[in-house]
C-alpha cells in the first residue's frame, strides 16, 4: 500500500519533472549534447562550462549510443539539443531527423554545429531549418582580405568576421570588440524561410570552395550572401543556432587571440567566447523572451471590462509585458508596442505608451464602424519572441435613443409638426361647430 | 569509438593540417597558464588527493612556481587517509604520491603499519589492482622512508602472479576470475611489475624479464596511427568494468613502459618513430580541456621527456607563413616534448617542393645556420628558386654526438607545409567595351587595380565586355591566384559571377552580353563591376570596385525568367508599423442657430395665418351642443383629441413608445366613446335640421 | 390682345372669387387648413434647401406631417362637400370621424420619426 501511495505522487510529480520549456517558469534546463567523440567535452569545455555555469543540466552522449532518445512515455527529457557531431551519418537510439523536428516543433530549442565533411544528416537537418550548407562535401569559406593572421595558418579558411547583426537581444548590449575566428562551412539562407537570420556574415571578399582543387566555375556562395552563424526562432518560439564551423565552440578559439587581416590591432582574445556565450543565452531564452500578461481594456473613466463597445467610445488599453532574465521575469521596456483595434484589417494602430515598469497602455476612441473587433497585439522583433495577442470585442452601433435629439437645426421641423397639431386641433373644433 | 576519434581528431588537429605533413608545437607557455585555469583549489585544497597528485605533478613538471597554497591542508588529509585504518589501498597509493611531492612530516610507526598492511595484499592479491596500489604504494614508501624495509621476499612469485593475467596479445586482464583482456591494463601492469622489480630483495629471473620485453613488443604491435604520423593504444573493450579513453589508455602504458624501461639493464627494442609517434599524440592534442586529461598529457610527457628507450625529439617551426617581401628567416626548433633544449645537431633542409607536384625539389638540400642565443635554426634567405606558393619543406635532424642518437629518436625526415607569400604585380589592366561582329574596339579604358578606380561605360546586348590584366610574382614569375572572380551587380541586387580565365600570362574575360541577356533576366539599367583577386600566398588581394557599366538589354519576352526573389532585409522586417488613425464620419454641416430660429418663426406663421383666415371668413362655434349632456360629451371629445396630442408631446420629450401606446390604448377608447357620441349626436341635430 | 388676355384673365379671376365666394364657410375652412399644410410644407422646403438635409429624418418627418394632413383634409373636403354625389349616403360626421382618426395616427407616426 504505501508503494501504491508513492507511485501515485510519482506519477503526479512526473510532468514537473520533465516539463519542457514552459513559458510561465522557463528554467527547468536540461540540454542533451550529442558529440562524435566524447574528447570534444574536453576540447570544448569553456563553451560547456559557461552552459553548467549557468544552471544548465548537460548530458553528454555519443551521437550514436543506442540508448539516446528525446523522449519518454512522450514527455521530452531535455528542454535542449546540442548537436556537436557534424559527420554523424546515423543517431543513436531513437533519435532521428524527425524526432529532432518533432523536439523543435514542440518548442523546444536546438544548436547545430557542422564542420567541413559534415554529414548528409546534418545538412538535412540544417535544411529543414532553412540554412542550406555548400554542397561540396570539401569546400571552406575562403576569405584572401579578411582573414586572421596566422604564422602557422596559411590558407585563409581560418577568418576573422566582425560582421554581426546589429541586435542588442542577439548579442548582448556589450559591444563585441575581437572579431570572432571561424573555420568551416559556409552556408545560404533559404529566401522561402523568413524566419532565419544571418548572425554572423562573411566578408564581401569571401567565397565557399575547396581550397585545394583550382576554381573553373563561379562557386555557389560567394560574398557576404555566406552566412558562417544563422539564427532562427520559429513560430512556436523554438530557437536554433546554426553554425558551419565546430572548432569555433572550441577552447582552442576562446582563448586564441586575433588579428584580422589588414588592420594593426591585434586582439589578445578572439570574440568567439563573448559572441558564442552571449548567443548560446539567447537560444536558451535567457534573454529575449518575452510573456504579456494582464491584458485589460475598458471605458475611459470606467474600472470594468464591458461585453461590448459602442461606435465612438473613448477606451483605455493595457498590456504588461515581461522579459525573461534568466531568472525573473523583468519588465520589458521598448517604445514600439503597438497594438491594432482590427476587423479585417486594421481600423487604429497606436503605439503604446510605457511606464517602464512593464505597463504598456494608451487610449483611443472606438471607430465608428460597428461590427466584431479584436485586439490585436503583433510584437515582432528582431530576437524577441513574437507575442501574438488578440481579444475580440464587438461594437455595437448607437441605439435608437441614444442619437442626438433636439438639435437646433431640426427645430423648424419640429415647429411644423407641433404647429400641424395644434392646427388639428383647432380644426376639429372649427370643423364641427361652424355654423 | 576510434572511428569517432579518427573524425575528430581530423576536425581538431589536422585544421591546420592541410597537407599529409604536420608540425607539432612542443609544451609552450599556453600549458603553463591553462594548468592554473584547469588545476583550481577550492577552499585552499582540491577534491581529493587523487586531484592533488594531479595537480602538483603537473605543476611540478610544467616547472609553475606560482602555485596554489595547498602544502598545510593537503598534508593533514594525507596523514589522516595514511593514519587511518579503513583506508583502501587505492587511498593510500594516492597519499604517499601527494607525500612524495608534498614530503610532509610522517610518523615511522605509520608506515611501518602500512607496509605490512601493504605486504600482507600483495602475497595475498589476486586482482591487478590489488597488486598495482599495493606494490606502487610500498615503492613510493621506499623512496619516502628508507627505514622501513618494504622489500619483497618473494619477488619472483609475485611477479610470476602478476604475469600470469598477462595474455598473449600483449594485453592484461584485471583479474583472472575476468577474462577480457585491456590495454589500460597492460600499463599498470608494467608499472606494477617495475614496482616488483624496484622492490625484490634479490634479481628477478633474467628468463622472466626478457619475456616480459617481448610481451611489451607485442603490445606495441596493436598500437594504432593517424594519418599524420601520431600513434596511440587504443581500448578494443568497449564493454569494460572501467573504460579509459585513448588518452588515459596511451598515457598508462607510457608510464609502465618508462617505469620498466628505467629498470632494466638490457634494450628494449622499440621504434623510436612509435615513441616519437607517442610523443606527437599527446602534443596534438593540444591543451585539454579537463584536468584528468591534462594531467595525463603532461604526465606521460613528462615520462616520455626522460625515459631510457629513447628519447624524442621534436621539430617545430614558430612561422610556417613567410613573407618574400618582409624577408622572414626560416626558422627551425628543435626540442624536447616538454620544450627544454636538444642536444648539439644540425637541421638539414633536404628537400622542397610546390604542395600536390611532389615530382621535383626546387632547391638543394642544404644545412641550416644554428643561433645559439635563441636556440633556433635559421636559414637566413630564401633561395631564389622559392616563390610565392604553397610548398613542402623536408628536415633532417643530424645529431653530432654519436652517443646521443642512442638516446635520442628524431623520427628521420620531417615534412612541414610551409606557405611562401608575397605581393603580386598587377600590370596592364584594362577594360573594353567591344563591337561584337567585328570586334572592333568602341572604349577602352586602363585601369590601375592597386588604387581606386572607376570607369564608367555604356554597352548594348550586341556588344561584349574585356577585362583583362596580368599577374607576375616578386621572382618576376607568371602568378595564378585561386580566386578571380568578375562580378557584376545589378541596382536590384541580382548579382553575377565569373570566373575570370588565363590564357597564357594574361587573365581576361569578355563577356558577350548577347549569349548573357537570358542570364541577366533582360535586366537593362547599372551594372556595378567588382573584381576580387586573391590567394592564400598573395599578400596584396584585392577586392576592387572598377566603376560601373550601362547595359542595355533588350525588352523581356514573356515566358523569361524572373530574377530571384530578394532576400528580406531583417531590419526591416521587424521594425514597428506605422500608425494608423481611424477616419471618423465629418459631423453634418449645423446651419447657424440664428437661422434655424428664423425658420422656425416662419414655419409658425402659416398658423398664424391660419387662424387669422378663420377670424377673417368669420367662424363660429355654434353648432356647439347647447344641452349639457352633449355639451359635456362634446367638450370630454375635444378634450380627449388635446390630450392624445399632448400625450405625443410627452412621447417625443421622453417616453417611449410602449408607455405612449399602452396609455394611448386608454385614451382611444375613451375618445371613440365620446367622440361616437359626440358625433352621433351632431349627425342627429342635421338630420332633424333637414327633416324640419 | 395682351390686354385683353390680362382682362380675360382677370374676368376669369373674378368670376372665380365671386363663384367661390358662394362656397360653404365649412368647405372653405378646410381649404384654409389645407393651405396652411401647403405653406408650411413649403417653408420647410426651402429651409431644407438652404441648410442641407442633416436631421433627415426630422424634415421627412415635419414635410410628411404637412403633406400628410393636406392630404388628409382634402379627402375630408371630398366627402363632406355636398355637391359631391358620390359621398352623399356617406354622414360627414363619419368621414369627420375617420379624419380625426387618420390625423391621430399620422401623429403618432410623425412623433415617433420627428427624433
Amino acid at each position: 500500500m504505501p508503494k501504491l501511495a508513492l507511485f501515485l505522487i510519482l506519477i503526479h510529480f512526473l510532468p514537473f519533472l520533465c516539463t519542457s520549456f514552459s513559458p510561465e517558469n522557463p528554467s527547468s534546463r536540461r540540454v542533451l549534447v550529442l558529440l562524435d567523440d566524447l574528447a570534444l567535452k574536453s576540447s570544448h569545455s569553456v563553451y560547456f562550462k559557461s552552459l553548467q555555469s549557468r544552471g544548465f543540466e548537460l548530458d553528454f552522449k555519443l551521437a550514436d549510443d543506442p540508448k539516446i532518445g528525446l523522449q519518454r512515455y512522450g514527455q521530452y527529457l531535455y528542454d535542449g539539443l546540442i548537436l556537436f557531431c557534424p559527420t554523424t551519418e546515423r543517431f543513436g537510439g531513437s533519435i532521428d531527423l524527425a524526432a529532432i523536428l518533432d523536439f523543435v516543433d514542440s518548442g523546444h530549442d536546438l544548436i547545430i554545429a557542422a564542420d567541413n565533411n559534415a554529414s548528409d544528416l546534418i545538412r538535412e537537418i540544417a535544411t529543414e531549418c532553412g540554412v542550406d550548407f555548400d554542397e561540396d562535401p570539401a569546400a571552406m569559406v575562403i576569405d584572401h582580405t579578411s582573414y586572421a593572421v596566422s604564422e602557422t595558418e596559411g590558407d585563409h579558411t581560418l577568418i576573422a568576421s566582425d560582421d554581426f547583426i546589429k541586435s542588442n537581444v542577439l548579442l548582448g548590449s556589450e559591444k563585441i570588440e575581437a572579431p570572432v575566428l571561424f573555420q568551416g562551412i559556409g552556408h545560404s539562407l533559404s529566401p522561402a524561410n523568413s524566419l532565419v537570420l544571418k548572425v554572423l556574415s562573411a566578408s564581401p571578399s569571401a567565397y565557399s570552395a575547396n581550397p585545394k582543387s583550382k576554381l573553373s566555375s563561379p562557386p555557389s556562395l560567394t560574398g557576404s550572401a555566406i552566412s558562417l552563424v544563422s539564427i532562427l526562432q520559429a513560430r512556436n518560439n523554438a530557437r536554433i543556432l546554426i553554425s558551419g564551423s565546430l572548432v569555433m565552440f572550441s577552447n582552442r578559439f576562446f582563448r586564441s587571440g586575433v588579428q584580422k587581416a589588414g588592420t594593426p590591432t591585434k586582439h589578445e582574445k578572439s570574440g568567439n567566447e563573448q559572441f558564442l556565450t552571449e548567443l548560446s543565452k539567447w537560444v536558451f531564452h535567457e534573454r529575449g523572451h518575452l510573456k504579456a500578461v494582464n491584458i485589460q481594456h475598458h471605458k475611459d473613466g470606467e474600472a470594468d471590462e464591458p461585453s461590448m463597445y459602442r461606435i465612438n467610445d473613448d477606451l483605455v488599453y493595457s498590456v504588461e509585458i515581461y522579459e525573461w532574465s534568466g531568472r525573473s521575469w523583468e519588465p520589458y521596456v521598448a517604445d514600439d508596442v503597438q497594438v491594432q483595434f482590427y476587423m479585417m484589417s486594421p481600423y487604429v494602430l497606436k503605439n503604446l505608451s510605457t511606464d517602464k515598469k512593464g505597463r504598456y497602455f494608451t487610449a483611443f476612441k472606438v471607430p465608428d464602424v460597428y461590427g466584431v473587433f479584436q485586439f490585436k497585439v503583433e510584437y515582432q522583433r528582431l530576437g524577441y519572441t513574437s507575442l501574438s495577442l488578440s481579444k475580440q470585442i464587438p461594437v455595437r452601433p448607437y441605439r435608437h435613443n441614444e442619437y442626438e435629439r433636439f438639435i437646433p437645426a431640426a427645430y423648424p421641423y419640429y415647429g411644423a409638426a407641433f404647429s400641424m397639431m395644434a392646427g388639428f386641433f383647432i380644426f376639429t373644433a372649427v370643423h364641427l361647430y361652424n355654423k | 569509438m576510434a572511428r569517432n576519434l579518427v573524425g575528430f581528431l581530423v576536425l581538431v588537429l589536422a585544421i591546420s593540417i592541410c597537407e599529409a605533413a604536420s608540425i607539432f608545437q612542443p609544451i609552450s607557455e599556453s600549458h603553463r597558464s591553462a594548468a592554473l585555469e584547469l588545476f583550481t583549489p577550492t577552499d585552499g585544497s582540491f577534491g581529493s588527493l587523487e586531484e592533488t597528485y594531479e595537480a602538483l605533478r603537473t605543476f611540478g613538471i610544467l616547472g609553475i612556481q606560482k602555485k596554489p597554497h595547498i602544502g598545510t591542508g593537503s598534508c593533514q588529509s594525507v596523514s589522516e587517509t595514511l593514519g587511518s585504518s579503513s583506508s583502501t589501498t587505492k587511498d593510500l597509493f594516492f597519499a604517499l604520491k601527494v607525500n612524495s611531492i608534498l614530503e610532509c612530516k610522517i610518523d615511522e610507526a605509520i608506515f611501518q603499519e602500512i607496509t605490512s598492511r601493504l605486504k600482507a595484499v600483495v602475497n595475498d592479491g589476486n586482482s591487478l589492482l590489488d597488486f598495482y596500489y599495493s606494490i606502487s604504494s610500498l615503492a613510493l614508501i621506499k623512496d619516502q622512508n628508507s627505514k622501513v624495509d618494504v622489500l619483497l621476499g618473494d619477488a619472483d612469485g609475485i611477479f610470476r602472479s602478476i604475469k600470469a593475467l598477462s595474455q598473449s596479445d600483449g594485453r592484461w586482464r584485471y583479474s583472472s576470475s575476468n577474462p577480457e583482456s585491456s590495454t589500460y591494463a597492460a600499463g599498470l601492469a608494467l608499472e606494477a611489475l617495475a614496482g616488483v622489480m624496484s622492490l625484490a630483495s634479490s634479481e628477478i629471473d633474467h628468463s622472466l624479464i626478457d619475456t616480459l620485453k617481448n610481451d611489451i613488443v607485442k603490445l606495441f604491435d596493436s598500437i594504432e596511427k593517424y594519418d599524420d604520423g601520431s600513434f596511440y593504444f587504443d581500448e578494443k573493450l568497449v564493454d569494460a568494468r572501467e573504460h579509459h579513453g585513448p588518452l588515459s589508455t596511451t598515457s598508462a602504458v607510457i608510464r609502465g613502459l618508462t617505469a620498466f624501461a628505467s629498470l632494466t639493464s638490457g634494450t628494449i627494442t622499440l621504434s623510436g618513430n612509435k615513441i616519437l609517434g607517442l610523443a606527437k599524440f599527446f602534443l596534438g592534442i593540444g591543451i585539454p580541456g579537463n584536468s584528468k586529461d591534462f594531467f595525463n598529457q603532461i604526465d606521460s610527457l613528462a615520462c616520455l621527456e626522460s625515459n631510457r628507450i629513447s628519447v624524442p625529439l621534436i621539430l617545430s617551426l614558430p612561422a610556417t607563413v613567410l613573407s618574400l617581401t618582409k624577408k622572414d628567416q626560416l626558422k627551425v626548433k628543435v626540442n624536447t616534448v616538454l620544450g627544454s633544449s636538444a642536444p648539439p645537431l644540425t637541421v638539414k633542409l633536404m628537400q622542397a617542393f610546390i604542395s600536390g607536384s611532389k615530382d621535383s625539389s626546387v632547391i638543394e638540400s642544404q644545412e641550416l645556420g644554428f643561433d645559439p642565443e635563441n636556440a633556433v635554426h635559421i636559414l637566413d634567405v630564401l633561395p631564389k628558386s622559392v616563390d610565392v606558393g604553397n610548398y613542402i619543406f623536408v628536415f633532417e635532424i643530424v645529431l653530432h654526438d654519436s652517443v646521443d642518437k642512442k638516446i635520442y629518436t628524431t623520427g628521420g625526415q620531417t615534412q612541414v607545409p610551409l606557405f611562401v607569400t608575397g605581393v603580386v604585380k598587377i600590370d596592364n589592366a584594362e577594360i573594353a567595351v567591344l563591337d561584337s561582329d567585328l570586334g572592333s574596339i568602341e572604349t577602352q579604358k586602363k585601369i590601375d587595380l592597386a588604387g581606386e578606380t572607376s570607369v564608367s561605360l555604356s554597352a548594348n546586348h550586341l556588344q561584349k565586355l574585356r577585362l583583362s590584366f596580368q599577374l607576375t610574382t616578386p621572382r618576376g614569375k607568371f602568378f595564378k591566384p585561386h580566386q578571380v572572380f568578375l562580378k557584376l551587380r545589378h541596382e536590384t541586387e541580382v548579382e553575377h559571377i565569373f570566373v575570370v580565365g588565363n590564357s597564357g600570362k594574361q587573365f581576361e574575360i569578355i563577356l558577350d552580353f548577347l549569349g548573357l541577356v537570358e542570364k541577366f533576366f533582360y535586366l537593362s539599367g547599372r551594372y556595378d563591376i567588382q573584381l576580387t583577386v586573391g590567394d592564400a600566398v598573395m599578400e596584396n588581394s584585392i577586392l576592387r570596385a572598377v566603376g560601373h557599366v550601362e547595359l542595355d538589354l533588350p525588352e523581356a519576352p514573356e515566358k523569361a525568367p524572373r530574377p530571384p526573389a530578394r532576400p528580406v532585409d531583417p531590419y526591416s522586417r521587424y521594425g514597428p508599423k506605422a500608425e494608423i488613425t481611424h477616419i471618423f464620419r465629418a459631423p453634418e454641416k449645423r446651419p447657424p442657430k440664428e437661422l434655424s430660429l428664423a425658420f422656425l418663426g416662419l414655419t409658425l406663421l402659416p398658423f398664424v395665418g391660419f387662424f387669422i383666415g378663420l377670424l377673417r371668413i368669420g367662424v363660429n362655434l355654434k353648432n356647439f351642443p347647447t344641452l349639457a349632456v352633449p355639451a359635456t360629451f362634446a367638450i370630454l371629445f375635444h378634450l380627449g383629441i388635446a390630450a392624445v396630442i399632448l400625450l405625443y408631446v410627452l412621447f417625443w420629450l421622453k417616453w417611449d413608445l410602449f408607455t405612449t401606446l399602452k396609455t394611448l390604448g386608454f385614451l382611444g377608447a375613451f375618445l371613440m366613446f365620446v367622440g361616437h357620441r359626440t358625433l352621433s349626436h351632431l349627425a342627429s341635430t342635421s338630420a332633424k335640421l333637414k327633416s324640419t | 390682345m395682351a390686354k385683353s388676355t390680362s382682362k380675360d384673365a382677370q374676368a376669369l379671376f373674378h368670376s372665380l372669387r365671386s363663384a367661390y365666394a358662394s362656397t360653404p364657410t365649412n368647405l372653405k375652412i378646410i381649404d384654409l387648413y389645407v393651405g396652411f399644410a401647403v405653406f408650411t410644407a413649403l417653408i420647410q422646403v426651402v429651409y431644407m434647401a438652404v441648410v442641407g438635409s442633416f436631421p433627415f429624418n426630422s424634415f421627412l418627418s415635419g414635410l410628411l406631417s404637412c403633406i400628410g394632413t393636406a392630404v388628409l383634409a382634402v379627402c375630408l373636403r371630398i366627402q363632406v362637400n355636398k355637391e359631391n354625389k358620390e359621398f352623399k349616403d356617406l354622414a360627414p360626421e363619419r368621414a369627420f370621424a375617420d379624419f380625426v382618426l387618420c390625423n391621430l395616427v399620422l401623429h403618432l407616426v410623425i412623433m415617433n420619426f420627428l427624433g
